[in-house]
């Protein structure tokens, strides 16, 4: 019965075909899988670029692969276990779960090939070194700013990412202890979570904020979150619901739409991490281990804090709009 | 047991073609490594564990949209007992009971109200993932490693002996039994007369709603399984997990074989369908495939798998 074992083949080669699939690998070459927490988030391609780069330094292949999503833990463990079978030399990988990806990071490990850990922690120490910014820092930083521009008086909500993302988790706790240290300052609100996408993040914001009308607009003096899409959808709620600039607020991570919010005045400005930095370093101390130089078990990668005033700095615009990879 | 070999023929055309590709590309034979089967074999088994209940549903006439929210369900409900301190066999077979009462449910619905089973299981669909999601208030629940996290983690050194992880073994004496149930006992003949001509089945003294709501029951606990399963791999329970899978799930029983319109299932096929799609995701997976190629590639077979099907009914009349 060759039937179906034809019309099998068939859709298969042209799907080969439509992808250029068939070239042999460089021989002999170092080959890293870089595993992001998701592909859509522009932050991701800004350690993509930072991955190529040092790639292209350090004469080795990166092979880029991970889910869409940002929550689908099944699929992140599904790509490690592809790389892991198929046999790359080292893994850097940003787990989007603390607890679910210690079991596929611990068989990588038995398989002899090396992993590091990059941007989010990994509850577990099976990993050569954690390439990260020091969120608790970057969340502190933003905490001292409002704290700032309100003079250390008034209202503030906090909007969190999501539960079980150690980074975020580490930016929320950094922002609440930095602000802790103003008695005039009140937290009213620090339970509610934007979720994965920013269309979540979006209605989480407006709930949030129409819990803390009043009758001239807002009860709220100062706002942080903690991530891209979090910032982006209450962004979009102070927009729409008119209350943008009229309210001190802080992000993170950076955006064209940032940018524009904080030239606008809409926005006080956003912790940046240095991601083109993360996935450079994450891919040198992965080559440099497997070259059996010595490495730190902790590398920070740094925070900064933009806003109208050093947003012209050279050195901040590299960090505004990073080099992305295609 | 023809049609059973169409399924085996595919899968074995599949599998030598990625065993090919995946030399060419980088010049050995890593895809029929033991690591590599065993991988094929492990990520299998959530689907083919909930597509043994899904071709018992299918054979009956029915179908189940809820199976992705139920294995949610039942990874929640197995986290949420760990975490309180009961023991792993007892919050595993909650994990289970939580499919099974999915099922029955379902079943309920379906022969009570007489609603047909597309919609009431797409209502359970929504409903159940509610219910996941409300029990763990919206966030997964983090749940102390066990020795359930073992039932699909690749095997250590020690363990070799045993070729392939117990969940896979599971899968397998579970497929036995649905297929032994479903070919030899009387349950079985009555639940293919049901599936074939219901109103037949009714005339011929087939108590019609019992044996429906034996099949969700059975169908639901299956289910359960592959989310105790689903929750060995993630190590936490996760209201989100599995969305879309009941559409792998049907497919793996469509491309085994099964008719949807009922009175035919094969067990087997329904494994070797699950198979044939693993294989296709990590073949294109380890040859470097972008997701969306695998998705156009999976989404052809399961096409081209039933057209073939079509064809050889109309053959044999």
């Amino acid at each position: 019965m060759p039937k179906p074992l034809s019309i099998l083949s068939l859709a298969l080669a042209a799907a080969l075909a439509a992808c250029g699939g068939g070239a042999r690998k460089d021989a002999g070459k170092l080959r890293i899988a870089v595993i992001p927490k998701g592909t859509t988030h522009e932050f991701w391609r800004a350690v993509h670029a930072g991955a190529i780069k040092a790639g292209e330094e350090l004469g080795v292949t990166i092979e880029w692969k991970g889910p869409l999503q940002e929550n689908d833990r099944e699929e992140q463990i599904k790509v490690i276990e592809n790389f892991v079978t198929r046999g790359v030399s080292g893994i850097a990988l940003a787990p989007l779960d603390h607890a679910a990806l210690v079991q596929p990071v611990a068989n990588a490990t038995r398989a002899n090939i090396p992993v590091v850990i990059f941007d989010s922690d990994l509850k577990s120490d099976d990993y050569v070194s954690f390439v990260a910014t020091d969120n608790f820092k970057g969340g502190a930083l933003a905490g001292e700013a409002l704290a700032q521009a309100l003079g250390g008086k008034g209202n503030l909500i906090l909007l969190r990412y999501a539960v079980g993302s150690a980074s975020t988790t580490n930016r929320e706790e950094g922002f609440l202890a930095a602000v802790a240290k103003y008695p005039g300052l009140k937290v009213v609100s620090s339970n509610q979570y934007a979720g994965v996408t920013t269309e979540t993040g979006f209605q989480a914001s407006e709930n949030l904020l129409a819990a803390h009308k009043t009758a001239t607009g807002l009860s709220v003096d100062g706002i942080f979150c903690a991530n891209e899409s979090s910032t982006f959808g209450m962004l979009r709620a102070l927009v729409d619901g008119g209350y943008a600039g009229k309210v001190h607020f802080i992000g993170f991570d950076a955006s064209p739409k940032f940018v524009a919010a904080i030239k606008a005045g809409q926005m006080d400005g956003m912790v940046l991490q240095n991601p083109v930095n993360m996935g450079y370093l994450a891919v040198k101390t992965l080559v440099q281990h497997l070259r059996g130089q010595p490495v730190d078990k902790r590398i920070d990668t740094g925070a900064t804090l933009v806003t109208k005033a050093n947003l012209g700095d050279p050195a901040v615009a590299g960090l505004v709009s990073p080099a992305l990879a295609p | 047991m023809r049609r059973n070999l169409v399924t085996l023929m595919a899968l074995l055309g599949a599998f030598l073609l990625f065993a090919i590709l995946v030399h060419s590309e980088t010049g050995d034979f890593g895809f029929v490594s033991g690591p590599n089967l065993e991988l094929i074999l492990r990520q299998t088994a959530i689907v083919g564990t909930a597509a043994l209940g899904m071709t018992l549903i299918i054979a009956a006439g029915g179908i189940d949209l809820s199976a992705g929210a139920v294995i949610a369900l039942s990874t929640v409900v197995l986290a949420a007992a760990l975490s309180a301190g009961l023991s792993p066999l007892a919050a595993a077979i909650l994990g289970v009971l939580a499919g099974a009462a999915a099922g029955a449910l379902n079943g309920i619905l379906v022969t009570v109200l007489g609603v047909v089973p597309f919609i009431v299981t797409l209502g359970t669909m929504l409903a159940l993932r509610g219910v996941a999601k409300g029990l763990a208030h919206e966030q997964k629940i983090d749940a102390p490693m066990t020795w359930v996290n073992s039932a699909l983690a690749a095997l250590k050194p020690e363990d070799r002996w045993m070729l392939f992880p117990p969940g896979v073994w599971l899968t397998v004496v579970l497929a036995v039994l649905v297929g032994v149930t479903l070919n030899y006992t009387r349950f079985g003949r009555h639940l293919l007369a049901v599936g074939s001509n219901e109103a037949a089945a009714r005339l011929a003294g087939v108590q019609v709603g019992r044996v429906k709501r034996r099949v969700y029951l059975l169908g639901g606990a299956l289910v359960g399984v592959a989310g105790v399963f689903q929750f060995a791999r993630l190590s936490v329970g996760d209201p989100t997990v599995a969305t879309g899978l009941e559409l792998d799930i049907i497919a793996a029983v469509v491309i085994g074989g099964a008719s949807l319109a009922g009175g035919e299932g094969w067990v087997l096929g329904s494994l070797l369908g699950a198979l044939i799609m693993t294989v296709i995701r990590a073949g294109g997976s380890q040859l470097g495939w972008s997701n969306w190629v695998q998705e156009i590639v999976t989404g052809a077979i399961i096409v081209t798998a039933v057209a073939i099907d079509r064809i050889r009914h109309r053959r044999h009349g």
